[in-house]
C-alpha cells in the first residue's frame, strides 16, 4: 500500500510541476498554452536519450531537459507576440502535435515508435522498495518547493509586477515605455523549462517512453487541474493536481467497490467527468476552488 | 502524371470534408467569437446518428438527415445550456467549456455504442477509368453530398433574412444590436447550422472510413487550420482553404513522407498567421 | 504491515515461514491466490481488452469450480491498462501493493508490458503477456525469467509471412505497416526473411493511424506494381485501406495478420472485397478440445466466436497454465516454486491435457502433463516465448478457410 501511495504521490508531484509551469503561462501572463505536453515530451526525451545512449549522468539529463524545453519555447514566444490569444492556443496545440510527430519519425535519435526502454531509475543504488521511493519523493518535493519559491520570488520582483501588469493591461505597460514582449517570452521559457524537468522525472520514473504517451490529453489534464484549483494561484495548481490524481486513480477503487461498472464504461465515464468538470467549473466557479487570482 | 492526378482527386475529396469542418468552425468563430473545440465530437455524433438511422430505415438519405438533425440538436443544446451563459466571458472560458462539451459528447457516444469500430453497410464498387485515371463512384456521391450541403448553407447565409442578420452580427455585433437584430435568434440559427454542418462532415467521413468515438477529434486541427487559412469568419474562405489543405496533404506526401503530412496543416496555419493573419480571404483582425 | 508480510514471503523464505509470519488473516490468505488482470479495455487495444478480461474471469471460475489450484481459490482483480504505459504502471503498482497479486495477466502492447515488467520483476511475481516486441525476451526485461509471452513475437509473424509468400509463388512483395512497434515488427521480420530468400521488397510504406484517408499511402505501394502486399496492421486501418484498395480497382493479393483480417473485417467489408485475402494467425489450436471448450465459453460470454479474439484465447490459456503450475507445485507453494513448474506443465513430455480439470486429475494420479492450449500448443522456449505454428487462412465467400499450416 505504501509503495502504491508513493507511486501516486510521485505522479501527482510531476503533475504539480506541470501545473506550476502552466500557471506561470496562463495564470500570470494570460498565455493560453495548449501545447504544454510538447515541452514535457522534449524534457522526457532529452533525459532519456542522454542517460541511455548518451551514457551521461542523470543530472546532465535533467539540466538538458530544462534547457532544451526552455529553448523550444523561445520561437513559440516570438510567435505569441503577434497572435491573438485564441490563435495562440491553436498554434501551441499544433506545436505539441508536431513535437510528437518528430519524435515518432526521427528514429535515429528517438528509436521512433519502438520507444526508449531501460531508462535508469532514480536512486537505483538504494535498491527497490521504500528507501528509493522515498528518496525520489524527497527530490520531487524539493524541486517543487524550489519551483514555488522561484514563483514567489518572481511574483514579488519588479519582473513579476510587470508580468501582472501585462496581463491586466498590456497597453498601459507599453505606454510606460516597457516592452512586454521580452517579459512574456521569458515567462514562457521558464514555464516550459519546468515542464521539461517534469518530463525528465517522468522518463526516469516510468523507465520507458514512447511517443504515444505525449498526446494532447495530457495538456488538458493539466488545464483541468489548474481550472479546478484556481487559475493563477500556486495553491490552486497544487490542490488541482492532487484532485486530478484522486480523480484518475480513485476510479480504480470505485470499480473494486462497485464491480458492475465495466472497465469500458469506466473509461467513458472518466472522460465524461473530465468534460463535465471543465464545463461546470467554467460556468459556476471560474475562480477555482482556491479563489480568485486577483486576491492572492 | 496519372499518379498526381489521382492524388489531386483524393485530396479534393478529403478537402471537402475538411472544408465542411472549417465552415462550421468559422461560422461559430465569426459570430459567437470563439474557437469551438466541440466541433470534432459533433461530427462523430452525426456519424453515429446516421449509422443508427441507416440501420433502422435502410435509407442512407434518411440516415444522413437524422445525423444532421442530431448535430443541429447538440449544437443548440450546447448553446442553450452552456455557451449562452458564458457570452460575457473571455474567449478562453468559452474555449475550455467547448472542450468539456466535446469530452461529454464522446463519453456519451462510447457509452451508448462502445469503442469498437462500426461501418456503414454500403456497397463498394470498382472505379471508372478515364485515360487511366481512376474515378471512384462513391467519391463522386460524397462530393455531391458535400457540395449540396455547402449550397444549402450558403443559400441560408446569403438569401434568407436570418442569414443576413447572422452576417450583420459577424460584421459588427454592436451595430447589429442597435439595428434591432435579436442576438438570441441569430445565435439559435447559428448553432443549428454549425451543428448540422459538422454532423454532415462526420457522416461523409464515416462513409469513407470507419465510425469510432475518436474519429472527429482527429479532424479538429486540420479544421482549425483551414478556418484560419481561409480567414476567420469567412465561410467561402474556409471551404477553399479546406480544399487547399486537403490537396496539399495528399500531394506533399511523396515529398515529406507519411508521418509529416499530418504536420503540414500546422505549418500552413503558422505561416499564414505570421505572414498574413487575415487569412487568404479574411477580414477579421488576427493581430492585436 | 501487509507489505512486510509479502516481502518476507517473497524473500525466498517460503510458505512455511509465511504461515507463521501472517497471524491474522492466515486462512483467507492461504486459501486464495490473487492475480491481477491488466488488460487494454480502452485505448488502442480496446477491440480485444474486454474479451481478454472476461476470459480471465471465466477461466478462473472454471479453475475454482474444479476445486481450485494447489488447494487455493484464485481471486481476480481486474484493471484497465488504457493501453497506456503510465496508466498501466499505476495500475500494476496498485495490483501489486494494494491487492497483493502474485501474477499479472494479459498485458497487451509492448509499451505496456515493457513498462510493467520492471515492477513485476522487483516484486518477484509473474507477468504473462501478449506482446510482440523482441526486447521482452531478454534481460533486462526478462532478467529473472518471470515473464512469459503467449503470443508469437512480431518477428516470428514476419518469418511466417515470408514462408507463405514463397509458397504462394509471389515475386513482387510490398509492405504496409502501422507506425507502432508491432506493425513495424511484422513487416521488418518479413523483410529480413524475404530478402534472406533472395527476394526484394518492391515498396515499403509506414503509415500514421487515424487518417481520414490512406489513398496516398496506397498509391505509393500500388505504383510499384506488387503482386502481394504484406501488412503489419490493425482492424480499423485495415478496414479503411482495403476499402480504398477495392475502389481503386487493382487486383493485388494481401497477407494480413489474423488480428486484423478477422470475422469483423469480413463483416465490415463484405465477401466480395475480402475474397482471397490471406489471413495468418498463430494456430489457435482449433482441432484441440481446449479450443472448442474455450470457443463455447467465449460465445456465451461475448456472443461472438472464439476465433474473433486471439488474445482472449491467450489470456484463457494464461490462467489455465498458471493454475496447473500451482497445482503441480503443491499447496502453499511460493512464486519461485510455481514459476519452476510453468514449463513442466506446458511443454512435452507428458500426457496431453486440454482442460484444467483433466490436468489436475492427471497430476493427482502422478502423471506428467503437457497442456495443449486454446491459443497454441503452448511450449515455452528458454526465453519464455512460444513458437506456435501459423495457420494460413484464405477468405473465401466471406468465410475464413484454413488451407494449411506453416512451421518456422
Amino acid at each position: 500500500m505504501e509503495a502504491y501511495l508513493a507511486a501516486i504521490a510521485a505522479i501527482a508531484l510531476i503533475y504539480v510541476l506541470l501545473s506550476l509551469g502552466l500557471t506561470l503561462h496562463y495564470g500570470l501572463t494570460g498565455l493560453i498554452n495548449f501545447g504544454h505536453v510538447g515541452f514535457f515530451c522534449i524534457g522526457a526525451y532529452a533525459a532519456a536519450i542522454l542517460s541511455t545512449t548518451g551514457g551521461m549522468p542523470i543530472v546532465v539529463g535533467f539540466v538538458a531537459a530544462a534547457v532544451l524545453a526552455g529553448l523550444a519555447a523561445w520561437p513559440i514566444g516570438l510567435v505569441s507576440l503577434r497572435l491573438r490569444d485564441d490563435y495562440f492556443a491553436i498554434v501551441t496545440l499544433g506545436f505539441s502535435e508536431t513535437v510528437r510527430l518528430v519524435v515518432t519519425s526521427e528514429r535515429w535519435l528517438t528509436n521512433g515508435v519502438q520507444g526508449i526502454p531501460g531508462i535508469p531509475r532514480l536512486f537505483e543504488g538504494l535498491g527497490v522498495g521504500m528507501p528509493s521511493a522515498l528518496a525520489i519523493l524527497g527530490v520531487l518535493l524539493a524541486v517543487n518547493a524550489a519551483a514555488v519559491w522561484l514563483f514567489f520570488r518572481l511574483v514579488k520582483s519588479p519582473f513579476g509586477r510587470m508580468i501582472e501588469a501585462i496581463r491586466d493591461n498590456e497597453e498601459a505597460v507599453r505606454a510606460l515605455g516597457k516592452d512586454p514582449a521580452r517579459f512574456k517570452i521569458r515567462v514562457l521559457m521558464l514555464g516550459a523549462a519546468l515542464a521539461g524537468i517534469a518530463g525528465a522525472f517522468y522518463a526516469h520514473y516510468i523507465g520507458y517512453i514512447v511517443p504515444d504517451q505525449f498526446i494532447p490529453l495530457v495538456t488538458f489534464y493539466v488545464w483541468m487541474a489548474i481550472i479546478m484549483g484556481g487559475v493563477g494561484r500556486i495553491s490552486g495548481a497544487i490542490v488541482g493536481s492532487l484532485l486530478l490524481m484522486l480523480f484518475l486513480e480513485g476510479s480504480r477503487f470505485l470499480r473494486d467497490v462497485v464491480p458492475f461498472i465495466s472497465a469500458v464504461d469506466m473509461a467513458s465515464v472518466r472522460i465524461g467527468a473530465v468534460g463535465l468538470a471543465l464545463v461546470l467549473f467554467t460556468l459556476y466557479r471560474p475562480q477555482g476552488l482556491m479563489g480568485d487570482y486577483t486576491r492572492r | 502524371m496519372v499518379f498526381w492526378i489521382e492524388l489531386l482527386i483524393a485530396g479534393l475529396v478529403s478537402g471537402l470534408v475538411i472544408g465542411l469542418v472549417a465552415l462550421s468552425i468559422t461560422l461559430v468563430f465569426g459570430i459567437a467569437r470563439f474557437p469551438n473545440a466541440a466541433t470534432g465530437d459533433t461530427m462523430t455524433l452525426g456519424a453515429y446518428g446516421a449509422l443508427a438511422g441507416h440501420a433502422a430505415t435502410g435509407s442512407m438519405l434518411i440516415g444522413g438527415a437524422i445525423g444532421a438533425l442530431g448535430g443541429a440538436a447538440v449544437g443548440l443544446a450546447a448553446y442553450a445550456l452552456v455557451f449562452r451563459r458564458l457570452s460575457n466571458r473571455s474567449t478562453v472560458a468559452l474555449l475550455v467549456a467547448s472542450i468539456g462539451i466535446g469530452f461529454i459528447i464522446r463519453a456519451g457516444l462510447s457509452l451508448a455504442f462502445g469503442h469498437t469500430q462500426q461501418v456503414f453497410q454500403v456497397p463498394l464498387v470498382r472505379p471508372w477509368r478515364f485515360q487511366g485515371v481512376r474515378i471512384h463512384p462513391n467519391d463522386l456521391r460524397l462530393a455531391a453530398t458535400a457540395i449540396a450541403s455547402l449550397a444549402v448553407v450558403f443559400a441560408t447565409l446569403y438569401l434568407t433574412p436570418i442569414g443576413r442578420r447572422m452576417r450583420a452580427v459577424a460584421d459588427d455585433p454592436a451595430l447589429a444590436r442597435v439595428s434591432g437584430i435579436s442576438p438570441v435568434r441569430v445565435m439559435v440559427a447559428l448553432w443549428l447550422l454549425a451543428g448540422a454542418v459538422a454532423a454532415v462532415a462526420g457522416v461523409i467521413l464515416g462513409l469513407r472510413t470507419v465510425v469510432s468515438p475518436e474519429m472527429g477529434w482527429e479532424m479538429l486541427l486540420p479544421g482549425f487550420a483551414a478556418a484560419i487559412l481561409g480567414g476567420i469568419g469567412n465561410p467561402a474562405g474556409a471551404v477553399v482553404a479546406g480544399l487547399i489543405i486537403g490537396i496539399a496533404q495528399e500531394m506533399a506526401t511523396p515529398v515529406v513522407g507519411f508521418t509529416y503530412k499530418i504536420a503540414l496543416s500546422f505549418v500552413v496555419m503558422l505561416v499564414v498567421l505570421l505572414v498574413r493573419p487575415r487569412g487568404l480571404f479574411g477580414r477579421v483582425e488576427g493581430v492585436r | 504491515m501487509t507489505t512486510m508480510n509479502r516481502r518476507t514471503l517473497l524473500g525466498g523464505v517460503g510458505g512455511a515461514l509465511a504461515l507463521t509470519a501472517v497471524p491474522v488473516s492466515v486462512n483467507a490468505q492461504a486459501a486464495t491466490f490473487r492475480i491481477g488482470a491488466l488488460n487494454p479495455v480502452t485505448g488502442a487495444g480496446s477491440p480485444y481488452g474486454s474479451g481478454m478480461q472476461k476470459m480471465i474471469l471465466a477461466a478462473v471460475e472454471e479453475v475454482n469450480a474444479a476445486g481450485g489450484a494447489g488447494g487455493r481459490r484464485i481471486e481476480v482483480f481486474a484493471e484497465d491498462s488504457q493501453t497506456s504505459p503510465q496508466a498501466a504502471v499505476l495500475a500494476a503498482k496498485k495490483l501489486i501493493e494494494v491487492n497483493n497479486v502474485r501474477a499479472i495477466v494479459g498485458t497487451w502492447s509492448s509499451g505496456v508490458s515493457l513498462a510493467v515488467v520492471p515492477l513485476t520483476n522487483d516484486a518477484n511475481i509473474l507477468l504473462l503477456n501478449t506482446s510482440g516486441a523482441p526486447a521482452l525476451s531478454v534481460p533486462p526485461a526478462n532478467a529473472k525469467g518471470l515473464s512469459y509471452r503467449f503470443q508469437a513475437t512480431n518477428d516470428r509473424f514476419g518469418r511466417a509471412f515470408a514462408e507463405i509468400a514463397t509458397r504462394e509463388g509471389f515475386k513482387r512483395a510490398a509492405t504496409m505497416a502501422f507506425n507502432n512497434a508491432s506493425g513495424i515488427g511484422n513487416t521488418n521480420g518479413f523483410k529480413r526473411a524475404w530478402e534472406a530468400k533472395g527476394n526484394r521488397v518492391v515498396a515499403e510504406v509506414v503509415y500514421e493511424p487515424n487518417q481520414p484517408s490512406y489513398r496516398a499511402e496506397l498509391q505509393r505501394v500500388l505504383a510499384a506494381r506488387p503482386d502481394v502486399i504484406v501488412m503489419g496492421s490493425f482492424l480499423p486501418d485495415t478496414t479503411i485501406i482495403l476499402r480504398e484498395w477495392f475502389q481503386s480497382g487493382e487486383n493485388t493479393r494481401w497477407i494480413i495478420p489474423g488480428w486484423a483480417a478477422n470475422p469483423q473485417l469480413i463483416q465490415a467489408l463484405g465477401a466480395q472485397v475480402t475474397e482471397g485475402i490471406i489471413s495468418v494467425d498463430s494456430v489457435s489450436n482449433e482441432r484441440a478440445p481446449s479450443f472448442a471448450h474455450f470457443d463455447q465459453v467465449h460465445r456465451r460470454a461475448m456472443n461472438q466466436p472464439g476465433a474473433s479474439n486471439v488474445y482472449a484465447a491467450m489470456t484463457w490459456d494464461m490462467v489455465i497454465t498458471l493454475a496447473l503450475a500451482m497445482e503441480a507445485a503443491g499447496p502453499n507453494a511460493d512464486m519461485a516454486a510455481i514459476n519452476a513448474k510453468m514449463r513442466e506443465v506446458a511443454n512435452p513430455p507428458g500426457e496431453e491435457v486440454y482442460t484444467f480439470a483433466a490436468g489436475k486429475a492427471a497430476l493427482a494420479a502422478g502423471r506428467a502433463i503437457n497442456y495443449q492450449g486454446a491459443s497454441s500448443v503452448l511450449d515455452f522456449d528458454q526465453f519464455g516465448d512460444v513458437t506456435p505454428d501459423f495457420g494460413v487462412f484464405f477468405i473465401t465467400k466471406g468465410q475464413l478457410e484454413r488451407r494449411y499450416v506453416v512451421s518456422i
